[in-house]
């Protein structure tokens, strides 16, 4: 499943699997504090006495990884503490925890070790080389787009360079930045995807304003005449079409990429909305994956019901539920089911 | 609408939700080029279509002279139904306007294919990009053989890969 779309109604869930995949790609990129991970009060219900479990189950190269780390605050604890993690690749072991004791499986014999209970062991346990499926798996963590872009903080300005995006799109320059110094004919890409919705775009110039400080500026063309625009002056949905459109390059250029985006419809005017969601659909086919959450309908029916899961919760002291919308009894047209709020699991 | 009005182009009007799907998957497909097909909203019934067609769609081909418009139905087993649509579509209009369908209706082509109907709507593509009827020629669709070959004549050139 190439792209995959969630819909539900408001406090179904969406934004918690986000958040979910944002605290797994966190431990990706090394941050293994529980109390920088997780807090109390992200108990379900308020219920500290069941543990918190983040499982994900992902194809890596035609093998399946399998992670999961479960973590617990018994009383008189104030911080969260480990009581389980596992990371297994087609079925077998390469690394199984409880509480402090790590097992580590080797070819021939495991090794068991200590981790303080209040760190996830995946960023610390050395990997022995590229090829290590511990490598192969925190590099991918590490590698998911996770967006929900604020335009009003994407300035356009960067003092540095990154493959890392920030959730709020805030870093997008930087990104930019980034990716075009690795990767400098990922700009043709870029190119390509803005000239078809931005027909008189001439350029892209990244301006040196101070010692390390870049800012990025956008160049119309007509008959002509040039117009310079500072990125910061572009409009909302403007900007979320850069956005896209380096999101385009890096899948191709460094993918394959996992990326989620909360709500892509947001600030798009009702034309693009239909083109930009099949974009994202087209460009990941082949290569990575999307999941994108909306509540616009524009957006909704450029997926199918083989590819839209369901969310759904009963109260917020239940459990969402999530199932694909071929598998629900639809009576009628899905935009009007949703509507009138006639799904329900 | 990234659609380029002024250039050759093709809007796709599903009856329903499940051609809705159909047109989706056909749209996706990577031998379908992008910007040159705009899925319509779905319109809730084959009259409907025919309705939007008279009332919107057909001022918007007036308009723009190089855009066609394919009507996504269900048969619902009617042999006379081509016809019926065909004679109410302006005569100026007749030869970018084109109707297609499943014989019955894409709920009973997904059970035959044992396919989800978007995975359809891009096999569908595919014989149109490669000349085959491995889709196109199952028994609920082999009715459309000539209206078929009439569309993919005049898009192929603009539409597919």
């Amino acid at each position: 499943m190439p792209s995959a779309l969630l819909i539900g109604k408001n406090g179904a869930g969406k934004s918690t699997i986000l958040s979910a995949l944002k605290l797994l790609k966190c431990i990706g990129r090394g941050d293994n504090r529980n109390s920088q991970l997780v807090s109390p009060k992200d108990f379900s219900a308020a219920r500290t006495e069941v543990p918190i479990r983040f499982e994900i189950e992902v194809l890596i190269q035609e093998k399946r990884y399998k992670y999961s780390v479960s973590l617990e605050l018994p009383e008189g604890f104030r911080e969260l503490r480990v009581l389980e993690e596992n990371l297994q690749v087609e079925g077998e072991s390469i690394y199984s925890r409880e509480q402090a004791q790590v097992t580590l499986a080797a070819q021939k014999r495991a090794a068991q070790f200590l981790v303080d209970w209040h760190l996830i062991a995946l960023p610390v346990i050395q990997e022995q080389s590229e090829t290590d499926p511990l490598h192969i798996f925190k590099t991918w963590l590490a590698r998911m787009i996770i967006l929900a872009p604020v335009p009003s903080l994407m300035t356009g300005e960067s003092q540095e360079e990154t493959l890392q995006p920030n959730q709020d799109g805030s870093n997008f320059s930087e990104w930019f930045s980034g990716l075009l110094s690795r990767y400098p004919a990922a700009y043709k890409r870029v190119d390509s995807y803005l000239q078809t919705i931005m027909p008189d775009i001439s350029d892209i110039q990244n301006e040196l304003i101070g010692r390390n400080a870049k800012s990025m500026v956008v160049r119309f063309e007509k008959n002509g005449t040039y117009l310079s625009v500072d990125f910061k002056d572009l409009s909302d949905g403007e900007k979320c079409l850069f956005l896209c459109s380096v999101v385009l390059a890096a899948n191709e250029y460094y993918g394959p990429l996992f990326c989620v985006w909360d709500e892509p419809d947001n600030y798009l005017s009702l034309a693009e909305v239909g083109h930009f969601v099949k974009a994202l659909r087209r460009s990941f086919k082949d290569k990575g994956q999307i999941l994108a959450t909306s509540h616009n309908e524009a957006a909704i029916r450029q997926f199918s019901h083989d590819n839209t899961f369901f969310l759904d919760r009963k109260s917020h002291l239940e459990p969402t539920l999530s199932r694909l919308l071929s598998d629900i009894n639809i009576q009628g047209g899905l935009i009007d089911n949703l509507i009138l709020d006639e799904i329900s699991l | 609408m990234r659609l380029n009005k002024y250039q050759d182009s093709l809007l796709v009007l599903p009856e329903d939700d499940a051609n809705r799907q159909l047109a989706v998957g056909f749209s996706v497909n990577l031998n379908v080029k992008e910007n040159a097909i705009q899925v319509l909203n779905e319109v809730g019934g084959w009259s409907k279509a025919v309705d939007s067609l008279e009332k919107t769609y057909s001022h918007i081909l007036r308009k723009y002279t190089k855009m066609r418009i394919v009507l996504l139905i269900d048969f619902d087993q009617r042999d006379d139904r081509l016809a019926y649509v065909q004679q109410r579509i302006p005569d100026e209009l007749r030869d970018r306007v084109f109707i297609l369908g499943v014989q019955s209706e894409p709920e009973r082509l997904k059970a035959s294919l044992r396919k989800g109907l978007e995975a359809i709507g891009e096999s569908m593509a595919d014989d149109c990009a490669n000349d085959t009827d491995e889709i196109w020629g199952h028994v609920l669709l082999n009715h459309n053989r000539a209206e078929l070959a009439r569309m993919i004549r005049t898009v192929k050139p603009f539409l597919l890969e």
